[in-house]
């Protein structure tokens, strides 16, 4: 904070708009890399081993030794906790990653060419929109067997449908914009007028929108692992610990908690940044 | 001038969200007269609208704030009284209409409700009486068959009925001022006569004062008794009509009427542009034959039969090299849509487009390859017209490249550009975003010209910038004609722009051209009955060379 001398010079209204667009861009990125560093450094951070099991210390609370207690097989929730980080952050990286990429491809051609194209890439999406995402995920995951594999496969195949709409409506009302008109006389490619002039400028929307479908990426791979399609047991991951705690949710509450405020967090990281990039990115405009 | 409805004394508006807080309104005194119309010109920026919108009580943010002064209306200081109270001054003393009637009409409400709405409110009027009053509103405002009207959808109407429409919504409680928010601006000039014969006519019969937010001098010199003229916030003159017109005090004032493109020319010479026009006749570097564009609207595979509009129906022109043609018509006249079908950019339905020869239909490889190299298009609204994310030096380093210029040379011919439409060369690092409408008018022409263009069509292209930056763009392009011998296509439905610029012009109505020949000789002696009404309909600086009314007509040439 400024001194009071100091801030009758600064634009007060200003200011605070500033720090209210920074500060939910520092806490998010702030908490982001906090995790990437836990992921990172997770042999060195975590007191014991994630799968070992010490069969003395089933089941009892936070304590010194064990700060976030044990679970059923006495395995150190803390270390299950930081191992199961690494493959958190991979389920959002590669969940959201491709399904924005092949979403983003598709909707900009679709909306670029219209006509045929369109209305194709369109049935096929109204086809996959007409299922429930759940169950086409565990359809696919049922086909390809269980594993992390699949289920990035299926998040591919299903997810790339909301990154193709919201770039597709976008194309469709700057591909009528003068300078997309401009580039067009002036004898540029279709591929570059695509790609160069008007994806960069439909592409805001999307990248607010990778943050909160990292979230929901999340939440659905642990819901896929706690179903015992996704990762499976004895690898560490939040959904599974959650979901492995549930039977003992009355009587040792720790197991089930702290991976689920672990979801939360990295969720609410995720989320702050995505409104930071929103307002940087100018798409509340 | 009679006893004032309203009297706005040292009125500072102020803008709270930077410290020191921004004047937007600074220190203006200003009295309407009962019964008149005051003239409020500016350029966009100059805070006329603000103020307006201040006397309301409808301040666009809450960061500004009426931080002195006092705005009298029948005794009772507005900028003191709460917003209840203010509530019976909305509507009931003051009406007010905007820009751009199709967004200030509520979509999905019929016309005639939206006229009853205030009567019911502010009269607590019963239904069927509120109705009644209605219909004789629409039909003071000139609906043909209000009853039937009542019931119609703002989208049933043209942009001049909705117009209309909105004054009738303001007048339903028989206000005492209306303020009119730029009214015409969106319309075509024989829908604006009428319009502001509309408002003289309301005037007249209802006795109300009218404050018209316009920066069209023409508008004011044929409808107002009275101008203020605003600049920067500030009133920088006012008084009455032909006096103020005749002889302005303040050097912005004079700027502006100097601006205005309905000032004849001085030291006018047809000689040469008669002799140029002769010494053309030699091979066409753009040929138009009987060229026909349509677009499909609606019809399925389901229901059969496609239905086709007609946007452009057996066009011919030639344009020679060196010349400047004038393409005027309303909206909807197909002005556009010509321009893109030469261009390539519209598919042709039949007919023949040749650039330097070369046909587009029989060789569009090879056509449109030319067509892309050596023309070149300058658009309507120039923020659009360039990509947001480019800064002007990678828009021009863009063409440039793809034009095959060696890498070494693009940063001088950049600069070159940029000197050639007076722009400073800071600009390349800059992006449109941070610039006004007239420096971005500035780099989308330098864009036209970085391809070394041999035709620029230029579309409406200072349609959406004010006056004087009207004037200095058209001056360029007249200064880029001599000094690069350009072609320019310019398309506008501003009469008195092409008067200045263009040596042929050519009228265009319902997709055909019904008048074409020298500008002069139109503007002098228009063959077509449509062509005399469009430059009837301009209006004059000139008081009086009243609105609608025949001119006389130009002495013959001297031959």
């Amino acid at each position: 904070m400024s001194a009071p001398a100091t801030t009758r010079f600064s634009p007060s209204a200003g200011l605070s708009r500033w720090l209210g667009s920074h500060l939910s861009l520092s806490i998010g990125a702030g908490i982001l890399v906090f995790f990437v560093l836990i992921a990172i450094f997770a042999p060195l951070v975590a007191p014991y081993d994630p799968v070992l099991q010490m069969a003395d210390v089933r089941l009892t609370g936070p304590s010194l030794a064990h700060p976030l207690g044990t679970d059923n097989f006495g395995r150190d929730m803390l270390s299950r906790l930081i191992y199961g980080t690494r493959i958190d952050l991979q389920i959002a990286l590669i969940g959201v990653i491709f399904p924005f990429i092949i979403g983003t491809v598709l909707g900009t051609v679709a909306g670029f060419f219209g006509g045929i194209v369109d209305a194709i890439f369109m049935r096929i999406i109204d086809i996959i929109l007409a299922f429930p995402f759940l169950v086409l995920m565990l359809a696919i995951i049922a086909i390809l067997g269980p594993g992390l594999t699949s289920f990035y496969i299926a998040m591919a195949l299903v997810g790339w449908v909301s990154y193709a709409r919201l770039v597709r409506a976008q194309i469709l009302v700057l591909k009528n914009s003068d300078y997309a008109i401009a580039a067009v006389s002036l004898g540029f490619s279709r591929t570059r007028i695509m790609f160069r002039h008007l994806l960069p400028n439909a592409i805001a929307g999307s990248l607010v929108f990778v943050m909160s479908d990292a979230v929901l990426v999340l939440l659905n791979g642990a819901a896929i692992s706690y179903l015992g399609l996704g990762v499976q047991p004895p690898t560490a991951e939040w959904g599974i610990m959650v979901a492995e705690g549930q039977p003992f949710v009355t009587t040792a509450w720790w197991i089930t908690l702290f991976p689920g405020l672990a979801i939360v967090v990295l969720a609410f990281g995720f989320s702050l940044l995505g409104d930071a990039l929103g307002d940087l990115l100018g798409v509340h405009e | 001038m009679s006893e004032p409805v309203l009297s706005i004394r040292d009125l500072v508006v102020r803008y709270h969200g930077v410290t020191p807080a921004r004047t937007l309104i600074d220190k203006v005194s200003l009295d309407v007269g009962k019964g008149e119309i005051l003239g409020l010109v500016g350029e966009s920026g100059s805070g006329k609208s603000l103020l307006c919108r201040s006397v309301m009580g409808l301040l666009p943010s809450r960061a500004l704030k009426i931080d002195a002064g006092s705005v009298m209306l029948d005794g009772r200081d507005l900028t003191a009284i709460d917003s209840a109270e203010m509530l019976h001054v909305r509507g009931r003393k003051i009406g007010m209409i905007f820009q751009n009637p199709s967004s200030h009409l509520d979509p999905v409400m019929k016309i005639g409700e939206q006229v009853a709405e205030g009567i019911r409110f502010h009269e607590g009027a019963t239904r069927e009486w509120a109705r009644s009053e209605a219909i004789r509103i629409l039909e003071q405002v000139g609906f043909p068959d209000p009853e039937r009207q009542y019931d119609s959808y703002p989208h049933e109407f043209s942009g001049g009925m909705r117009q209309r429409a909105m004054i009738a919504a303001a007048l339903s409680c028989r206000p005492e001022i209306l303020i009119a928010d730029e009214p015409t601006t969106a319309l075509d000039v024989t829908i604006q006569a009428q319009i502001l014969d509309l408002l003289m006519n309301l005037r007249d019969r209802l006795g109300l004062s009218v404050i018209l937010i316009t920066h069209d001098l023409g508008v004011v010199a044929q409808t107002c008794d009275r101008i203020a003229v605003m600049r920067d916030g500030q009133l920088v003159e006012h008084g009455e009509k032909r006096a103020l017109l005749a002889d302005p005090q303040h050097e912005y004032t004079r700027m502006l009427i100097g601006s205005h493109p309905s000032l004849p020319a001085t030291g006018e010479d047809e000689e040469p542009v008669r002799a140029a026009i002769e010494k053309k006749k030699t091979g066409a570097l753009l040929e138009v034959d009987d060229l026909h564009v349509e677009f499909d609207i609606g019809g399925s595979i389901f229901t059969g039969g496609r239905k086709t509009f007609k946007a452009v129906k057996g066009v011919s022109l030639q344009v020679m090299p060196g010349e400047t043609i004038g393409i005027v018509g309303e909206s909807g006249s197909g002005k556009s849509t010509l321009a893109r079908a030469i261009l390539g950019l519209n598919r042709i339905a039949s007919g023949h487009v040749a650039f330097d020869g070369v046909d587009l239909a029989q060789q569009p490889a090879k056509a449109l390859a030319r067509l892309r190299r050596e023309t070149a298009m300058v658009f309507q609204d120039p923020l659009n017209a360039l990509n947001p994310r480019y800064t002007v030096g990678d828009t021009l380093r863009e063409v440039l490249k793809h034009n095959g210029t060696p890498s070494a040379e693009i940063p001088g011919r950049i600069r070159e550009l940029l000197d050639l439409v007076h722009l400073d060369h800071e600009f390349a690092g800059r992006k449109p975003r941070s610039m006004s409408g007239g420096q971005c008018q500035r780099a989308g022409i330098a864009r036209a010209l970085a391809v070394n263009p041999r035709l620029i069509i230029a579309d409406e292209c200072v349609a959406a910038l004010d006056v004087t930056i009207q004037k200095q763009i058209v001056d360029l392009f007249a200064e880029l004609k001599e000094r690069m011998n350009l072609t320019l296509l310019f398309i506008a439905h501003d009469l008195a722009i092409v008067r200045n610029l263009c040596e042929r012009m050519v009228v265009m109505y319902h997709g055909e051209i019904v008048e074409e020949g020298p500008t002069d000789l139109v503007f002098a002696r228009p063959k077509q009955a449509y062509t005399a009404d469009l430059l009837a309909a301009v209006p004059d600086i000139d008081p009086d060379r009243p609105l609608l009314a025949p001119r006389a007509a130009r002495p013959p040439d001297a031959a």
